[in-house]
């Protein structure tokens, strides 16, 4: 991006959208790194108008240790080695050499660890994302520059062991270094002249790159949820139909080990609670018996649905997304063939497909690392370990519900269903926003909160918030919905309702009414309402208590509640007591 | 109007957006409150970056109006035009 397109993005942006606070925290004049980071956040926020503030040149700790007072929505905080020790830079001139130097790393330690109080104190609710030294040192060491001298090191290993220290926090992001490198190659990013008069010391293109890294730290796009992948020459080498079951291979011995790879990598996947399905032009008999084989390097228990016909793998994503039960634009299709990849394109427009690079070795490492930024997520939950179970379980109680031998309520009362209740969880749960900012379907409005808006709400006066965990004979499934919202004299006021499409068919939604009617009291619950495009599921349940709804406050009141309500058959849980 | 008066008022736009646009070409670091150091950077960044050139340090601070850095481009773009 070119400097005058940065600042044309940033000015352009209409005031009135509400703020995105961001504090940049660092030691060099921040100049276009802020506007690059500013520009590059603004054009992944647009709902918001970012706003930046930085602290005093110079004073990067002084700048953390203020933090906390300006309560951001977000921070910045970027570390170059002349703010661990002025002289590993080229703006002062305290002396180099191996004798003076040597008390660099003590110092670089004694900031390092200054700042990492500074970060102790923040709220966990203020997302920091941080960037390790990404400049050069100086040539001011005793060993020619092809050799890392010992105080080199040290540093380097004093600033890793910092990185390690904070990352376990879980409002903080460390800029991935490794990955910096591939868009902003080190012998590109100092600019001498810049920094000597004007102490900016990054190339535009350096601070392009770190602007553009940061803003993807602060402003994580919402992860991909399921994978569905092809077979022949995709999964394994080879057609199985042709080559018989025995023969398919994804190993180093048989010049195959890209399938192998692939296929670890979907074990991981499935590891962190991405649904991993597959969609295969086959004959279903000889594909089981080899997804059956003992080598396969992901366990076939992981995977479900599995798709295998000759009809067209359109049909076959369909019937995926259903069992799924989760959006297209949630999913990634995996195919060999440039004409399947369309075929699905066509049906499912927000589908992302790609194409399995089976013959590029360079496409192929791009596709994997591909794989990780569309399905990475900052920490992993223990709803994720549940996630495909309550899926197969879904089938389980979508055929039953289908049998007409079996009705709803025999099924629904033989589910043992118990609900825990949880009023006003603590700050460091972070599934209850996650939750929020992930549901689409029984979504009451769509509106999507930073940590720190979301924290701020809570806190105001009269506000709640109720978190709703699942389970039932088959197991849990977790914390499935969130309520927020106030009391308002007799009414309530409900502002978020979400509850994850896995929890569906089991009246929770019943019951969370029921519950807030029984907790608050009143005669009237009312809704902040807004038409989304998938929020079909929730816009139906209102209907059924409050006539046909449209964006705008909805009322559901106590007597006609009660008087429609099913039966419930949850037990209840108090979390709180 | 030339090709790099046009281009040069589209920068004094970009750094100074409230400016209005009848009065760019009489701009100067007296007459404009927000050329501070951190604008004059940004306009030297923004020309280099528009007009592919590197510029001295050493003239930059005798630029201090628009007339007086578009006479400077135009010897620059002359002379290396030669």
């Amino acid at each position: 991006m070119k400097l005058a397109e940065a600042l044309s993005i940033v000015q352009k942006t209409s005031a009135e959208l509400p703020e995105f606070k961001v504090v940049l925290a660092c030691g060099i004049t921040p100049l276009h790194l802020q506007n690059y980071l500013a520009a590059h956040l603004q054009s992944l926020r647009e709902d918001r108008k970012v706003r930046i503030s930085r602290g005093l040149f110079g004073d990067i700790a002084g700048t953390l240790e203020q933090l906390a007072a300006q309560s951001p929505q977000a921070a910045v905080l970027v570390i170059e080695w002349q703010d661990l020790d002025p002289r590993l830079g080229y703006r002062q001139l305290g002396g180099w050499g191996e004798q003076r130097l040597a008390s660099a790393v003590a110092n670089a330690e004694t900031m390092l660890q200054r700042l990492e109080k500074g970060i102790a104190a923040l709220p966990e609710s203020t997302a920091l994302a941080v960037s390790l030294p990404t400049l050069p040192l100086p040539p001011g060491f005793h060993t020619v520059g092809w050799h890392a001298s010992q105080i080199e090191i040290a540093l380097e290993r004093a600033a890793a062991d910092f990185a390690l220290r904070i990352s376990r926090r879980p409002s903080v992001r460390v800029l991935n270094r490794a990955r910096l490198e591939v868009v902003s190659p080190p012998a590109g990013r100092y600019d001498f002249r810049s920094d000597l008069n004007t102490g900016f010391p990054y190339t535009m293109a350096h601070a392009d790159a770190l602007g553009n890294a940061l803003a993807r730290l602060i402003a994580l796009p919402p992860p991909k949820k399921g994978l569905i992948t092809d077979l022949d020459d995709t999964f394994w080498a080879g057609l199985v139909g042709e080559v018989g079951h025995e023969n398919v291979c994804w190993d180093l011995a048989s010049h195959a080990q890209l399938h192998g790879l692939y296929q670890q990598m979907l074990a991981g996947l499935a590891d962190h609670g991405i649904l991993v399905a597959i969609a295969s032009k086959n004959s279903p008999e000889v594909v089981n018996q080899a997804l059956s084989r003992s080598d396969l390097v992901i366990n076939k228990e992981k995977i479900f649905p599995i798709e295998v016909h000759w009809d067209a793998k359109s049909g076959s994503v369909a019937r995926i997304l259903k069992a799924w039960n989760i959006g297209a634009d949630s999913v990634v299709f995996v195919d060999d063939s440039p004409m399947e990849l369309e075929e699905v394109r066509a049906a499912f427009p927000e589908i992302e497909c790609l194409l399995f690079p089976k013959n590029d070795y360079s496409a192929a490492l791009s596709f994997l690392q591909r794989l990780r930024d569309l399905f990475g997520k900052p920490s992993l939950s223990e709803e994720d370990r549940f996630r495909l179970d309550s899926i197969r379980v879904n089938q389980e109680l979508a055929k039953t519900n289908g049998n007409a031998a079996e009705s709803p309520e025999h099924f629904l009362a033989s589910l043992e269903a118990t609900l825990t209740l949880e009023y006003n969880p603590p700050a460091t749960d972070k599934r209850v926003v996650e939750l929020v900012n992930k549901t689409n379907q029984f979504n009451l409005n769509g509106i999507r909160y930073t940590e720190a808006e979301w924290q701020e709400a809570a806190q105001a006066p009269g506000a709640f918030v109720l978190a709703v965990s699942y389970a039932d004979k088959f197991g849990p499934l977790g914390k499935i919905g969130v309520l927020s919202g106030r009391r308002d004299g007799e009414r309530l006021h409900v502002r978020t309702w979400v509850m994850s499409c896995r929890a569906f068919s089991r009246r929770i939604e019943h019951a969370c009414i029921s519950e807030l009617f029984r907790h608050f009291g009143g005669e009237e619950i009312l809704l902040d309402f807004k038409v989304t495009k998938k929020n079909g599921p929730i816009s139906d349940f209102l209907s059924q208590f409050a006539g046909a709804v449209q964006t705008g406050p909805v009322a559901i009141e106590r007597s006609v509640f009660e008087a429609k309500c099913p039966r419930l058959y949850h037990k209840i849980l108090n979390h709180n007591g | 109007m030339d090709n790099i008066e046009q281009r040069l008022e589209t920068i004094f736009a970009t750094v100074f957006p409230d400016l209005p646009a009848g009065k760019i070409k009489s701009a100067s670091q007296e007459s404009v409150e927000s050329w501070d150091s951190v604008a004059a950077i940004t306009l030297i960044n923004l020309i280099e970056e528009e007009f592919e050139i590197q510029m001295d340090f050493d003239d930059v601070a005798e630029l201090t109006s628009f007339s007086k850095i578009l006479d400077y481009l135009r010897r620059r773009l002359a002379n290396a035009a030669a």
